[in-house]
């Protein structure tokens, strides 16, 4: 499913790409970030808005096309009713602010980040490992055939899973919003940092892609400090390196 | 096999070669820039398809080649290189070269692995391109501040006229596809195809599949190389951008729409999409997002491009397999 | 099956010729002038205003008779801030729109690199914002003008202001392109000129973070934790939006060091920044809208505010001058031929909201003053302005052409 879902993906991220505002690649694996210095997680949020949206998405139900439509719609949407230029975004009050730490200071958003992160991973994991619903989608990844023969409508199911990424994605968008500016190209350069997240910690897991941010956030950072300008190339030689190695990433299966 | 008339092939390509050369005496100036322009990404877009229609690789690094070439191309120039023959040789071993270094490693793997290797490995190149300041600029890129020109008969033809470098470039890219023609019916481009079909009864059989894969990443990257020099040649500069994946995809995008299994594909997609471009962005800016739009419904409908289909509906009716 | 596919091609041909050579010819002789601005992308705001600016002018100098006495018409053009977009733009203006003249250029690295191409061309650019010193200095060529105020102005001004400062070690955070290392590098050599025991960090222990960037949290650590007790920070833009609130977070402006930035008092980014673009930081602009009480500058600020709801950045002032600029041009030499504007626009002296210029015949470049000033909240604006404005004369702050580098 991972694959057929890739594959799919590449047809879309074109455009996606492009019509990507707030709404970042959806993948079921998490969104990753580069840490900030320290280390940290995968980024999460909740927002009704974006709840909101997602129950629209899922009202698309069956229609890729009519979905990518939508995905351009907002693009476009956000570009007119915000403007190209740029936004700023606070953190809410209890989350704003420093505080001290061995003697130095360090936002409370950030460690808000670092914990809302894998929170909301291991909410996912466990709602895939351990609830009913998520044993069918996975069964359905495993043998689709066979799940439609039980009764599991399968694309509609799928068609869900895809809204559920998106509205991860989108709880992403909305997580980094008060830590970078808002613009409607924000999306472009996240899209090849999850992917080497996903295809390092191992597609079809979640441990891995945990991992795989996590890896990746700190190799960025510590490559900014001492790698000076090579640092741009620390995400690809990872990705290089994983492939090489270990094509299936540090988790995954063989597909 | 294909029943070609050998003679009847001739006779078009002359033919079509004719009608180009003449086109820019009497198009526009700006079209003429245009259609440089897509004879060059086409170039691009054909290399790229060797790999992906023929041997049935998806390289999402083959910009990094073409940038090499760019590049080489570029710093040849800088340090008072003043021979096109020079600067294209030059393109093409470089684009050769990084080929053969980064393809020894790449074609160990399959499918998306390779896509995502490739990937890498241009973004690597990338990487070094602007990041080097002093060789390549960084990301400012490298001017070209002269062009040489092009000696024939006792004359001397600047490029910097549009219509000279339209003829320049269609020469030698009429060459590497006349080259590329050859090799794509050769039993090396045969082997290929088997290689798309069947890897498994190919290895089987005996052939080198790593070494055949290997070849046809050097020959795409030595191609990719030369469209490079050529495209630095006209825009007179280098950039690193021309090594981004982003920049990769354009010739994904050119073989989708073109479609990957004719052999002209890629160079009518190139068509097409640039022809799409300046139509479209003569009404709105945001012409990606018609892309977009037309891209999918062809990858979903027509999944074999559009002249691949074309020539599918025609042979459907004349019940001839191409 | 060739037949089919070589008849196709031929068809699409003679369509695309067809489409292509039904042209539309334009009656009355109209001014065409071309703009090259980012339109698009993380910096897209510059382009944004740059065209309101543009627009504002062409309006009013339409309504007035035009450029002798010519309608002009305006053409938008993006530059992505990528090269080699840029210089299809300009192709695109110069062979299919036949602009007369073309304004822009925001990014110092696209016109390092498109500059020398501008000739072939056979059309005038008039530059407005890219401030590299390259543009009139080591790749000047005749088609080419500033009117803006360059990174060595700017930079002088700013080392005089530092000179002034207790800070002994400077470093810098800019962005990791030509103009990130020239403002470093001018800094150096100019503060070094004025104050020689001051103490420069070496290469390696700057922070030219990459142009993408949005997270600058290692630079800022970089910096705080570097020797350093004054900091020049060339970032713009995005960049430097991100900057100031992730650097305010981290107490990067907590009073320990010394801090100038050379871009910021640009209105895009005061606007987004709000209350949390600190106070009493000593901040650059290429033009700030409060610093000149001409009669001018009043009209075009009043003019902009009431059509914009917004206080003209220097962008949008870059393409109002450029255009006025140009017009002025056309009046001195009585035509609109381009190898005659270019001939007018050498010497000529204009003057446009940010106070009266004058371009340099040897290098093109417009001897325009530098204007610097400190943060400021003022409950009368909605953003930061600036209290007090230091304006540098051009006399102090304008390399002599015998050091740009330009040999034309």
């Amino acid at each position: 499913m991972q694959v057929e879902r890739w594959q799919h993906e590449r047809a879309f991220d074109f455009a996606r790409r492009k019509a990507a505002g707030k709404v970042k690649p959806p993948a079921l694996q998490m969104a990753a970030d580069p840490g900030p210095g320290r280390g940290s997680g995968p980024i999460y949020d909740l927002r009704l808005k974006v709840a909101v949206e997602s129950f629209i998405i899922n009202l698309l139900n069956g229609l890729s096309w009519g979905m990518l439509l939508f995905l351009i719609s907002v693009g476009l949407t956000i570009r007119i009713i915000w403007g190209p230029g740029y936004h700023v975004v606070d953190p809410p009050a209890i989350l704003s602010g420093v505080f001290s730490i061995f003697n130095q200071t360090y936002p409370v958003y950030r460690v808000f980040l670092v914990v809302a992160g894998p929170l909301i991973g291991l909410a996912l994991w466990s709602f895939f490992q351990l609830t009913r619903w998520g044993k069918i989608i996975r069964a359905a990844a495993v043998d689709r055939e066979m799940a439609e023969g039980i009764g599991i409508r399968v694309p509609i199911l799928f068609t869900a899973v895809f809204a559920l990424g998106t509205w991860l994605a989108a709880i992403g968008g909305a997580l980094a919003a008060p830590h970078q500016s808002l613009a409607p190209s924000m999306g472009e350069r996240i899209i090849i940092e999850s992917f080497i997240v996903v295809v390092s910690g191992g597609m079809g897991s979640f441990p891995g892609a945990f991992v795989g941010a996590l890896a990746l956030g700190l190799f960025e950072s510590f490559g900014t400090v001492f790698l000076g300008s090579a640092q741009m190339a620390v995400p690809y030689i990872l990705l290089a390196t994983v492939l090489l190695i270990r094509p299936h990433g540090f988790f995954g299966r063989e597909l | 096999m294909r029943t070609d008339k050998p003679i009847s092939t001739i006779i078009f390509s002359l033919a079509a070669l004719a009608f180009l050369s003449a086109s820019p005496f009497v198009l526009p100036v700006y079209w003429t820039l245009i259609l440089t322009e897509i004879l060059i990404m086409g170039l691009f877009a054909m290399s790229f398809n060797l790999l992906l229609g023929y041997t049935g690789l998806l390289s999402f690094g083959q910009a990094g080649f073409f940038g090499v070439g760019a590049y080489a191309t570029a710093l040849l120039i800088s340090r008072g290189g003043n021979s096109l023959f020079l600067c294209l040789l030059i393109s093409l071993s470089s684009g050769a070269a990084a080929a053969g270094v980064i393809g020894y490693f790449c074609v160990r793997r399959d499918e998306i692995y390779f896509a995502m290797i490739t990937l890498a490995f241009g973004m690597m190149l990338f990487t070094v391109a602007h990041s080097w300041i002093k060789l390549t600029g960084g990301s400012d890129g490298l001017p070209l501040m002269s062009i040489p020109s092009v000696r024939m008969f006792g004359i001397e033809f600047s490029l910097f006229n549009p219509t000279n470098m339209f003829l320049f470039v269609l020469s030698v890219t009429s060459a590497c596809i006349l080259f590329l023609w050859r090799l794509v019916r050769s039993p090396f481009g045969l082997m290929l195809t088997a290689i798309r079909e069947n890897k498994q009864r190919l290895s089987f059989v005996g052939a080198g599949v790593q070494n055949l894969r290997l070849a046809a990443f050097v020959i795409a990257g030595a191609l990719a190389g030369v469209a490079g020099g050529l495209f630095s040649l006209f825009n007179s500069m280098a950039t690193p951008d021309f090594m981004h994946w982003g920049f990769s995809a354009r010739p994904v995008l050119m073989t989708i729409l073109g479609g990957s299994n004719i052999f002209f594909g890629p160079m009518l997609g190139a068509a097409v999409f640039f022809g799409l471009e300046q139509v479209i962005t003569n009404i709105t800016e945001n012409w990606m997002i018609f892309l977009g739009l037309i891209l999918t419904p062809v990858v979903i409908f027509f999944p074999r491009g559009i002249l691949g289909t074309l020539v599918h509906y025609l042979f459907k009716k004349k019940k001839i397999k191409p | 099956m060739k037949k089919k596919c070589f008849i196709g091609l031929m068809i699409i041909s003679v369509a695309l010729i067809g489409l292509v050579t039904v042209a539309p010819l334009s009656a009355a002789k109209t001014v065409k002038v071309g703009f090259v601005y980012i339109m698009s992308g993380p910096f897209s705001a510059y382009g944004q205003f740059a065209k309101q600016g543009a627009e504002l002018a062409v309006d009013e100098i339409n309504s007035k008779g035009g450029i002798n006495g010519h309608k002009v018409e305006a053409y938008f053009e993006d530059s992505t801030g990528k090269p080699d977009v840029a210089i299809r733009a300009i192709r695109k203006l110069v062979f299919q729109e036949k602009v007369d003249m073309l304004i822009g250029l925001d990014s110092s690295g696209v016109a390092k690199t498109v500059v020398p191409s501008i000739p072939q061309m056979k059309t005038p650019l008039i530059i407005t914002h890219a401030a590299t010193p390259d543009v009139t200095g080591s790749v000047c060529n005749r088609y080419v003008f500033r009117i803006s105020v360059n990174l060595a102005q700017n930079v002088k001004a700013g080392a005089l202001l530092a000179s002034e400062t207790d800070a002994k070690t400077w470093t810098t955070i800019g962005p990791d392109y030509a103009f990130g290392h020239q403002s470093w590098e001018y800094f150096e050599k100019y503060l070094k000129q004025i104050k020689p025991d001051t103490a420069f960090l070496p290469r390696s222990e700057v922070a030219f973070p990459p142009f993408k960037t949005t997270d600058f949290s290692p630079y800022i650590n970089k910096v705080m934790q570097s020797k350093a007790d004054g900091v020049l920070v060339s970032l713009w833009g995005g960049n430097l939006i991100d900057f100031v609130r992730q650097g305010k977070d981290m107490g990067f402006f907590d009073g320990q060091r010394q801090i100038l930035m050379t871009l910021g008092a640009a209105t895009e980014v005061l606007t987004a920044l709000g209350d949390k673009m600190p106070e009493g930081l000593w901040v650059g602009t290429r033009y700030w809208f409060l610093a000149n009480d001409s009669a001018m500058n009043k009209n075009f600020v009043k003019a902009y505010k009431d059509r914009y709801g917004a206080y003209p950045s220097y962008n949008a002032h870059g393409a109002y001058a450029a255009l006025y600029t140009y017009k002025a041009a056309a009046e001195k030499s009585g035509s609109i031929n381009k190898e005659k504007i270019i001939d007018a626009l050498e010497g000529l002296t204009v003057e446009i909201p940010i106070g009266t210029i004058t371009i340099r015949p040897q290098d093109h470049q417009a001897l325009t003053d530098a204007t610097w000033g400190k943060t400021f909240a003022d409950p009368n604006y909605p953003i930061r302005i600036l209290k007090p404005i230091k304006i540098f004369k051009s006399t102090e702050v304008t390399p002599p052409v015998d050091k740009t580098g330009c040999k034309m």
